[in-house]
């Protein structure tokens, strides 16, 4: 035990032994040994300019607080109008009749649209196959098929019952086997065989590296559909002004909202302007993948007048696009002293009934956590598959946790297989700095050894597993993530303008926006170090199409690192700009001059002694108010130094990855199988921490999530549809089922960064699930496959078990 | 036929015209009286993004029929902070970071702000228990407990600070 213990403290320079062919020189492809970790508290020893890395108090928080924030449901316009959409009741059937003249002769009802009123064309992020209102066909329980807009949200409501579907119910496929079954009906019939989206690879030569393994594991894992639970919901407000739309929509990605509603719409995208409301919580789910915002200016037309659609929380669970479930068949390869051979991975992802985001999803759920281990081959089988239920996207982490579910729990099966304690063999196989995936990720700065080392000790991991309490386990696991990835096109590039005004503040132009995460506080951090001004004094802009620069928002943890470096360049530009004004204006050189504290300095002047001092707006104003005067502003851009990546996902799609690695102790009462977290650690490296408390928040509010996934978020189905779509049965975690948390941070820099900084919003959600699986595991030796972990699953494994064990006996 | 209904609210007198008296408070106060600082998240009671304080006790706006409200009293976040600066509630989130998205923020307030009206200096298992009634999906309720017991302790300097001065006691009793 003692020597296993021991182990990840020595150099690893094992190579293959056993049954590793000679030819190969394994040696060379084994992981270099650990090399001497910065433990300085600072980023590798660097200084960082203030604000950054200081505990800045957000600057949206005053008005949250308040409850002036202004989120989707709270914008008002002059004859305004609510709406309502008419859902299917059905999986899947034909639409055969519509009567709307009950709904239209209601009081107060001032439009009623069907999908004869659209522009009947399909829309999508990546496989267009979604209408604006059904045309002909239904194919889930809650597809749209009409819309009301009346005086007040009641009245739209009862108006869209009154309108009568006729509909004749077709065969559904409710489930991945159904829809992959010989002659299943079709979800769609330009996907043959019910498949939306394949691809295979197989990198490295995987059955050759299994044939030298020494020790093979192998499972079938099953995720679910996880909703974002954003506690607001999806909406929109519409407003028309001759053939022009404005949409005040509470999105995470306004601008590529606008090219999505706009194609829905059959307008060109100059036609519709986005303006971002405040967001109450994104994760993802509102990224611009689903109807309520076409509806809603579709409404707005007709009626003439301003329209608001918000979602219900039932809706909510009907009409966003929770996480893709996936059914993972995992195999390992390993040697005997644990170095990983082969992974070989069979994946099928329930779209649901349209695709959305579900396509790169899936990308990112094969190829990802790739980049955490030197693999020497890779191969992979993935499918996309139509089903008769609610259609499936993005959610924080995106495929990587459903991913990690399966790979984490296999490798968690390989550490025991193998006698080698869990940190060890991460420690052992872990990717470091310079690293290059088989799918070419090519590693930067990566923290991953230093954040195995702290979550062990964190969480007292070799104490504790040599003195075990009874129904007590522990299980570790880790995470890899992008900083931005690209996926629209190939550009993941964001650009900034900082204007500095005669009153001496900046204003930062972008069009990134916030969703809750505090970006707009970093943004201002970094514009504020790069000026030397101080916070207070940098506003940041809400996102609008019509004003703000490109951006692609909030998705792939990419605000920080792209944006972030974008609003940096622009903040240095800017300086460098009032530098020169101010060197003409006091006629000294400009290398001879600083701004510090919102003041610009200057060593005192020939014969004086008293050092010079000018406030930033009074250079501001005298370089505007003179003969031919000009405004002082930084342009800045920066495009994420990765590929996009091809049909088959090769390609190093982000220019910086975060890592994590996360340790769990759970209990498990043995007479219920009730599961209680009681300690989870998370070491993370983001490069430099920018605002210490928002990162926190970043990783706790993902490990909640995670939590949640792992144990509570679950509906009853019945014919295709959850039975109660609200929180009664969906159950978000409380603050009372969290475990103690132990959140910490690796002494990380990524020089491609602002300021050293990484992203850090999706990373921490990622292996929750699996290590509570295999915590449990190692409590009481059951291993649940298919999310969530219910008491239940857990008590009859067991029973099972304790049958087994008594069968033996007799 | 609307129904006239009257009650106190943010220590103002109401009148309002409903055509409905089952209508819920929080539909009342957010499309009839333009008071869009409380929050639906559910419609149910099950979230708490609506609390509000209802002559004392902190209750969800969602499922208070309006009709019943007739000579009570409503306190609704905008009722809280003002010129003066933030209520001590309030304060303690903003310097906790105990919010990220915001739209659960001032359902925690108001329930914090019962909880502190009626007990100024409870124990952490009441702290818990109120922090436990309402939904939070981003911060995962660590920066949420530590801002509810920064609370307490602002709370305290401030009804120190006033005794000191000889003042009312609280910025609620000032603004009666
Ligand atoms: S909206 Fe009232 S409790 Fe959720
Ligand atoms: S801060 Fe977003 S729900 Fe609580």
């Amino acid at each position: 035990m003692t020597a296993d213990l021991n182990r990840g403290k020595e150099p690893m320079t094992a190579g293959f032994r056993g049954k590793a062919p000679t030819p190969v020189d394994v040696t060379r492809e084994v992981p270099t040994p650990t090399r001497e970790l910065p433990v300085t508290g600072l980023p590798s020893g660097r200084v960082l300019p203030p604000p950054i890395g200081s505990a800045v108090e957000r600057i949206d928080a005053a008005e949250k607080v308040s409850g002036e924030a202004v989120y989707a449901g709270d914008v008002r316009l002059p004859r305004m109008l609510h709406g309502a959409v008419l859902r299917s009741p059905h999986a899947s059937a034909r639409v055969v009749r519509i009567d709307t003249s009950r709904a239209e002769r209601l009081p107060g009802v001032h439009a009623v649209i069907t999908g004869a009123d659209t522009a009947r064309i399909r829309w999508g992020a990546f496989r267009p196959d979604l209408y604006p209102l059904a045309i002909g066909r239904v194919r889930y329980v809650g597809d749209e098929v009409a819309a009301v807009a009346a005086t007040d949200a009641e009245t739209a409501r009862r108006a869209a019952e009154l309108i009568s579907v006729e509909y004749e119910v077709l065969p559904a496929v409710l489930g991945l086997d159904e829809a992959l079954a010989e002659g299943a009906p079709l979800v769609h019939d330009d996907a043959p065989g019910n498949v939306a989206h394949e691809f295979a690879f197989d990198r490295g030569g995987a059955d050759e590296w299994f044939a030298r393994s020494d020790v093979i594991v192998e499972g079938v894992w099953q995720s679910a559909r996880q909703w974002h639970g954003s506690i607001e919901t999806i909406g929109c407000t519409a407003e028309w002004s001759r053939d022009r739309v404005t949409l005040w929509v509470n999105t995470q990605t306004p601008f590529l909202a606008r090219q999505r509603y706009a194609t829905a719409l059959g307008l060109p995208t100059r036609s519709v302007r986005v303006i971002q409301t405040e967001v109450g919580g994104g994760f993802g789910g509102k990224s611009g993948d689903d109807n309520t915002s076409v509806i809603c200016a579709i409404l707005a037309r007709r009626a003439g007048r301003p329209v608001q659609l918000l979602n219900t929380r039932e809706e909510e669970f009907l009409a966003s696009r929770p996480r893709t479930p996936m059914r993972c068949r995992v195999r390992l390869g390993f040697t005997s002293d644990g170095l990983v051979t082969a992974k070989d991975l069979d994946l099928i992802a329930d779209n649901g009934a349209y695709t959305g985001k579900s396509q790169a999803v899936l990308g990112a759920a094969t190829v990802r956590h790739d980049a955490l281990f030197a693999y020497r081959a890779v191969r992979a089988r993935s499918r996309l598959v139509y089903t008769n239920l609610v259609p499936t996207g993005a959610f924080r982490g995106f495929g990587n946790p459903s991913a990690d579910w399966a790979v984490g729990q296999a490798w968690d099966l390989a550490a025991a297989r193998l006698g080698i304690e869990m940190p060890d063999l991460l420690l052992l196989n872990a990717v470091e700095e310079g690293g290059v995936s088989l799918h070419n990720h090519r590693i930067g700065s990566c923290e991953l050894k230093q954040c195995i080392r702290k979550a062990a000790t964190a969480i007292g991991w070799y104490e504790k597993r040599s003195n075990p309490t009874p129904h007590r386990g522990f299980a570790m696991g880790v995470s890899v993530h992008v900083s931005g990835r690209r996926s629209f096109g190939d550009y993941d590039g964001s650009s900034a303008i900082v204007r500095l005004t005669e009153d001496g503040r900046a204003v930062v132009i972008t069009g990134e926006g916030e969703i809750g995460t505090g970006a707009r506080t970093t943004l201002a951090q970094i514009a504020a170090a790069e000026l030397g001004l101080a916070v207070a004094d940098v506003t940041v802009t809400r996102p609008d199409t019509d004003l703000t620069t490109h951006a692609l928002g909030a998705l792939a943890s990419r605000v920080t690192y792209v944006a972030g470096n974008a609003v940096k360049r622009a903040a240095a530009q800017a300086c460098e700009r009032l530098l020169a004004a101010a060197s003409r204006q006091l006629g000294r050189p400009a290398s001879e001059l600083r701004v510090e504290d919102g003041l610009v300095h200057a060593p005192p002047a020939l014969g004086e002694d008293v050092p010079v001092r000018l406030p930033v707006g009074v250079v501001v104003r005298a370089e505007l108010y003179r003969p031919n005067g000009e405004p002082v502003v930084g342009l800045g851009s920066f495009d994420n130094p990765s590929e996009f990546p091809d049909g088959v996902r090769y390609g190093n799609e982000s220019g910086a990855y975060n890592f994590a690695a996360e340790a769990a102790e759970v209990e498990v009462d043995p007479a219920t199988g009730a599961v209680t977290v009681l300690e989870l650690a998370a070491v993370v490296d983001c490069g430099t921490v920018l605002n210490p408390p928002l990162a926190e928040g970043q990783v706790e509010g993902a490990i909640a999530q995670g939590i949640g996934m792992a144990l509570t978020e679950r509906f009853d189905w019945a014919g295709g549809a959850p039975t109660r779509p609200n929180f009664v049965d969906y159950k978000l975690p409380t603050s009372q089922i969290m475990p103690r948390l132990h959140v910490e941070f690796a002494d990380s820099y990524e020089p491609t960064g602002p300021f050293g900084a990484k992203g850090v919003g999706e990373i921490a959600l990622d292996p929750v699930a699996s290590i509570v699986a295999s915590a449990v595991a190692d409590a009481v030796g059951v291993r649940v496959h298919e999310l969530p972990i219910t008491a239940e699953k857990i008590f009859w494994g067991i029973r099972s078990a304790t049958d087994r064990r008594d069968g033996d006996r007799r | 036929m609307m129904v006239r209904l009257r009650f106190r609210l943010n220590h103002e007198d109401v009148e309002i015209h409903v055509r409905d008296p089952a209508s819920t408070l929080l539909d009342v106060l957010r499309d009839d009286l333009g008071l869009t600082g409380t929050k639906s998240g559910c419609a149910i009671g099950y979230c708490g993004a609506c609390t509000v304080i209802v002559d004392g006790e902190a209750v969800p706006a969602c499922l208070r029929m309006v009709g019943l409200l007739e000579g009570r009293e409503v306190r609704t976040i905008e009722d809280l902070g003002g010129p003066e600066g933030l209520d001590p509630v309030q304060a303690a989130f903003v310097k906790c970071a105990g919010l990220q998205c915001g739209f659960c923020t001032p359902g925690h307030v108001m329930a914090l702000r019962a909880l502190l009206d009626e007990e100024p200096e409870p124990d952490d298992e009441r702290i818990r228990r109120t922090v436990d009634g309402n939904y939070c999906r981003c911060t995962g309720y660590v920066k949420i407990l530590d801002a509810a017991r920064e609370a307490v302790a602002l709370q305290k300097a401030v009804a120190v600070r006033n005794s000191r001065a000889g003042a009312a006691t609280s910025p609620e009793g000032r603004r009666r």
